[in-house]
């Protein structure tokens, strides 16, 4: 049923079980198997350093996470295709979406107050409603 | 306040706010910085002491001195006839525009109206940037042409700023010839000096550095030109040595972000009046539009000059439309040598950040060119993974 699934990961355990069940799911299904990690940059900052600095913080936290996932993918047998983006999550995440013509895009569940959601709005919420894909949240 | 260290705490605790709501929001720091400044300038009192005027000097000076140091001299020389005109255009044209707008439309004498032409007539090297990598545009040809000429476009700011002023004596020769000797002795043996000195807690080589910045610096105040004049000098010929050296650049930036450039840019904002922005949002808007309408009479045609596409044209006169660093520090610069008063610092540090956002969303919404590379060289993944592998001894 899909061809091709694409995990989101932030290193954060929603995501982490996210990415296992999009690793059974490409089991499943025989499809092929991507794994998205946004690294941040900050809208109109005031130095090219400011930015660097993002990037250079964002490359040391996200090296394990995407070691890790190399693992998990190796120990099911499935081959995992991993791609760093830099840029701003929700729009990082959703033009990947649409350039790579993925069917699913399987994300973690991450719970917060109701005055964060009512305020900010989660992540989750917004990948749900932006990407033009079946959207598998997992909790 | 009296208390320092009670004043301490405001002034840090704001700068770890803006910190913190960056996680949310994903504007840069410093832009939050200012906006939290002029939140709490204009709600408490935040007196701008000696100390507090001191270390917001200095976090200029030294982010002057990385942008300077961030210029990659290769890619300007490759693409000379291109980022040399893009970016001398990109200057004069504003500077003038507005110039001419300040004094003759808005009657702000000579000196108010120059400071507002030289606050406009920037680009944002870093908003360029940040947009660029985003969109994969920093490792095409296009990019770097636009990125050269955004570095040219400020070295005529940070030029304007220091001679404009500046008292023509013989303080402002010997400010000329030490600048002038150093910049052509310091990429002679600094690599050896630095190697001599290695790698410390003690960090000698920054503290090298900034020997020479505050010696040129205060060479440059006693000629009533602009420290941050020789900061981007010396950090444009010490480029070469930085940015090979990661590491080294990296301690400096920690340095320079973590207490210094929030006093900066938190007084920046303090002193932003919330009521002049009600009452001249006319004014900081047409300031705008003249810093935008010009950078497009400019280059526009520049880029059909150099066979740009129409899109990679529009985008690339929109990208040098920005503005932020470098008109922050010349409004500033206006009002500390009381050659500007508040209500115009206002109007121009407004109009300098509007310049930040406006253009940009602009070009990223309707003229962003096809080419849109979204992947990362995995080869940052797999430096990523053995620098941290590394760390933990793996």
């Amino acid at each position: 049923m899909f061809s091709k699934i694409l995990a989101a990961n932030d290193g954060s355990p929603g995501a982490v079980r996210a990415l296992g069940a999009a690793i059974s799911l490409a089991k499943l299904h025989q499809a092929e198997l991507h794994m998205i990690t946004v690294e941040a940059i900050p809208h109109f900052p005031a130095s090219i350093d400011e930015v660097e600095e993002e990037r250079y913080e964002a490359n040391h936290r996200f090296a394990p996470v995407i070691d890790s996932a190399r693992n998990q993918a190796k120990a099911a047998r499935v081959k995992i295709e991993i791609h760093l983006v830099p840029g701003h999550v929700i729009e990082g995440i959703v033009e990947f979406v649409k350039t790579h013509n993925v069917d699913l895009l399987v994300v973690g569940f991450m719970g917060h107050s109701q005055l964060y959601e009512r305020i900010i709005g989660s992540t989750t919420d917004r990948l749900v409603r932006l990407a033009p894909c079946s959207v598998l949240v997992v909790k | 306040m009296e208390n320092l260290w009670f004043a301490s705490a405001l002034w840090i605790g704001l700068a770890l706010i803006a910190s913190v709501a960056q996680l949310w929001v994903a504007v840069s720091v410093a832009l939050l910085e200012i906006v939290f400044g002029a939140v709490a300038g204009n709600v408490t009192n935040l007196t701008l002491t000696p100390w507090v005027n001191y270390l917001a000097g200095l976090g200029a000076i030294l982010l002057t001195f990385l942008a300077g140091a961030e210029i990659d001299v290769k890619v300007i020389r490759r693409h000379f006839a291109s980022s040399m005109s893009i970016g001398v255009v990109g200057f004069f044209a504003p500077y003038l525009g507005v110039l001419a707008y300040a004094h003759f439309v808005s009657g702000w004498p000579w000196p108010q109206a120059q400071i507002a032409g030289i606050a406009l007539s920037t680009t944002s090297v870093a908003v360029v940037y940040a947009v660029m990598v985003e969109t994969g545009f920093n490792r095409t040809e296009i990019g770097k042409v636009i990125l050269a000429a955004c570095f040219v476009n400020d070295l005529g700011t940070v030029l304007a700023l220091g001679i404009v002023f500046a008292n023509y004596n013989l303080w402002l020769v010997a400010f000329a010839a030490a600048t002038i000797t150093s910049m052509w002795l310091l990429p002679r043996f600094t690599s050896r000096l630095f190697a001599i000195m290695g790698t410390r807690v003690s960090e000698p080589q920054i503290k090298f550095v900034m020997l020479i910045l505050f010696f040129l610096g205060g060479l440059a105040v006693t000629a009533r030109s602009e420290a941050v004049l020789p900061a981007y000098l010396i950090g444009m010929v010490l480029a070469p040595i930085f940015l090979a050296d990661k590491e080294l650049t990296h301690r400096v930036r920690v340095i320079t972000f973590t207490v210094l450039t929030p006093f900066y840019f938190l007084k920046a904002g303090s002193l932003v009046r919330a009521d002049v922005i009600v009452v001249a949002a006319s004014s900081i808007l047409i300031f705008l539009a003249i810093k935008m309408a010009t950078k497009f009479v400019s280059i526009l045609p520049l880029t059909r000059i150099f066979r740009f596409e129409q899109r990679e044209g529009m985008y690339t006169t929109l990208m040098m439309s920005t503005g932020l660093t470098f008109g922050s520090i010349s409004a500033l610069f206006g009002l500390t040598n009381h050659i500007i008063d508040e209500r115009q610092y206002t109007i121009l540090l407004t109009s300098v950040i509007a310049s930040a956002v406006v253009p940009t969303l602009i070009a990223q919404r309707w003229f962003q060119p096809k080419f849109k590379p979204i992947d990362q060289e995995i080869a940052t993944i797999s430096e990523a993974t053995a620098s941290v592998k590394g760390k933990q001894g793996v």
